[in-house]
């Protein structure tokens, strides 16, 4: 397969939106056919090597690979709907990074925008910085959020972190804004830092686990009285392989509070103390 | 055929086990001690000594330690055995509903994930009466299943794997003691090999079997040949005068080689007690190789030595 670079010439005047822009779609494409590749600047229609030096070599990745250079936080939809192939930001992304992807890896080295793995159905988004807000999210007006694969934040997350988030794995290695899991439906989102307010707000079922400081617990939620040792066990065995502050978490004993009760309730809040 | 061995005193017949091709699954099963987890797999394997009429067989295979258990306690792996994978679902299911479930503390995990799954907690979870909560951890789905003194966690499948059951050796010995304890030593040395379980009591049996009886409704009946009682009686025997206690040992394992492992080490348990210790002659049930597709050769076993 082929690894395209893609290095920024000059920063964008207004957004661009690289959907379609995936190790898939350039396979198998000359190079003067990925310059060629339409892409959308503000209201207009532009050729990819308008913003990008494109170059081609040999991918190590079986799927492809796709490796983006330069400050590319006014691009976004990077990583829509992929599926495969593996795609690496040297540098900040935009808004929807990874949004609907349903398999494949992207790997953003800098600061990610608003709405990053917004209803992300599978594969690996990782994020060394931070991430806006309604990241694990649902894309406006639809229902369901996050709903399968691996998203691993190293920055701190923005608010509503994970709304309507239904399956997958969501991890915040710093701190998360307000509301964070509003509206969970499931899945497993875990906190290294300090929550905002409004935690869990709604949510129906799923865990979230708090590596770092407790969060303050809205009174729309009951103390567990038993410790489910088990559950524990094999979910913090899990999130531990990320390491960080959750390499210590099998060894730590939980707290776990249950709700929310204006919901379904039968989601739980973990505190590791 | 060619001559019988005779190896410290003891007789090993030219003759071989016919074995058949079976289902089996893999089951690791924890609880807060060690304790507790026995009970579990000792109700969970219990009636389970042949598919003639238990349904399935099964056994322990061995004790794990909190390193090698998913969630970090002490636990047990047995071996579940079945002619067909839709009978060994409805044993795994049943069992596992009725004895690991209701045994206090234990959760219950897959033993093998290749292969075609069947349910393990999938359908148990209904006992949660909506309670229940599903997780999914690293691409494997689990339930939790709220009970009285927590919760019970089963892993959603487990999977099925083609395996061989009914391979068997026949120690044929001067008197009870000397039968049994030839017995006990061969269970224990094929204790120690992974895959196989002995699923009879003790790992051993005396009802050996033939196929059909003369009564229309039997598929099976007493392997008169073997028994010391009808030497002089049946038209047909393998018992020499000397001969008064046989006992079987029924090996089922995941792998052809597995049970010619078992074999092996139990022969060569054997062979160490010799004649002096009472046993005569090891030998070994077929059918004459027209029914199972896997024939484990005394000799070849045993190789050029024999002695353990």
């Amino acid at each position: 397969m082929t690894r395209v670079r893609l290095t920024l010439k000059q920063a964008a005047s207004l957004r661009v939106d690289l959907r379609g822009v995936t190790p898939a779609a350039l396979a198998g494409l000359a190079l003067a056919q990925i310059e060629r590749l339409p892409v959308t600047h503000g209201k207009q229609t532009l050729p990819l090597a308008e913003f990008f030096a494109v170059a081609c070599d040999d991918a190590p990745e079986p799927g492809g690979e796709l490796v983006f250079e330069g400050d590319l936080s006014r691009f976004d939809r990077i990583g829509w709907q992929l599926a495969g192939g593996r795609i690496v930001v040297a540098g900040p992304a935009g808004d929807y990074v990874g949004a609907c992807m349903s398999g494949g890896d992207v790997q953003v080295q800098g600061s990610a925008g608003l709405l990053a793995a917004c209803e992300m159905a599978g594969g690996t988004l990782a994020i060394a910085g931070d991430v806006g807000d309604h990241a694990a999210s649902s894309l406006p007006g639809s229902m369901d959020g996050m709903r399968g694969g691996t998203l691993i934040v190293r920055g701190r997350a923005g608010d509503r972190f994970a709304d309507r988030m239904r399956r997958g794995t969501a991890l915040v290695f710093g701190d998360a804004g307000d509301f964070l899991a509003s509206r969970l439906v499931a899945g497993t989102i875990v906190i290294g830092g300090r929550a905002g307010a409004h935690v869990g707000y709604g949510m129906r079922r799923g865990s979230v686990v708090f590596a770092g400081a407790a969060p303050h617990v809205a009174p729309t939620f009951v103390p567990a009285l038993v410790d489910a040792a088990v559950a524990w066990q094999l979910l913090a065995r899990d999130i531990a392989r990320h390491g960080g502050p959750f390499a210590g978490l099998p060894a730590r004993r939980i707290v776990r509070h249950l709700g929310d009760l204006s919901a379904d309730g039968r989601g739980e809040l973990i505190v590791a103390v | 055929m060619s001559e019988p061995r005779v190896v410290n005193g003891v007789v090993i017949d030219d003759t071989f086990a016919e074995a058949f091709p079976m289902k089996a699954t893999r089951l690791i099963i924890t609880a807060h001690n060690l304790t507790w987890a026995r009970h579990a797999v000792a109700s969970a394997t219990g009636f389970a000594t042949s598919v003639i009429a238990c349904g399935c067989e099964a056994g322990i295979e061995r004790e794990l330690g909190p390193d090698e258990t998913p969630d970090g306690r002490p636990g047990l792996a047995i071996l579940i055995f079945s002619m067909s994978g839709k009978e060994l679902a409805k044993q795994v299911e049943r069992r596992v509903g009725q004895c690991v479930l209701t045994c206090p503390t234990t959760a219950v995990f897959a033993g093998i994930n290749e292969g075609e799954a069947i349910a393990l907690g999938k359908n148990l979870r209904f006992f949660g009466d909506g309670w229940q909560i599903s997780k999914l951890i690293n691409g494997v789905r689990y339930w939790r299943i709220p009970v009285m003194d927590g919760e019970f966690v089963a892993q959603e499948t487990t999977a099925v794997t083609k395996a061989v059951g009914g391979g068997n050796l026949l120690m044929l010995a001067t008197d009870t003691d000397a039968a049994l304890n030839a017995g006990e030593a061969a269970v224990q040395a094929m204790k120690q090999l992974p895959n196989v379980v002995m699923p009879f009591p003790g790992g051993v049996v005396r009802s050996g079997s033939k196929v059909g009886s003369k009564y229309a409704s039997l598929s099976a009946s007493t392997n008169d040949a073997f028994c010391p009682g009808l030497y002089g009686l049946a038209s047909k025997s393998e018992i020499t005068p000397e001969v008064r206690c046989v006992l079987e040992i029924v090996i089922d394992g995941l792998t052809e080689a597995d049970v010619g492992a078992a074999m092996r080490v139990g022969m060569q348990a054997c062979i160490a007690i010799g004649a002096a210790g009472g046993l005569r002659r090891l030998s070994a049930g077929n059918y004459g190789g027209k029914l199972g597709p896997y024939h484990f050769h005394l000799h070849k076993l045993l190789g050029d030595g024999g002695t353990p």
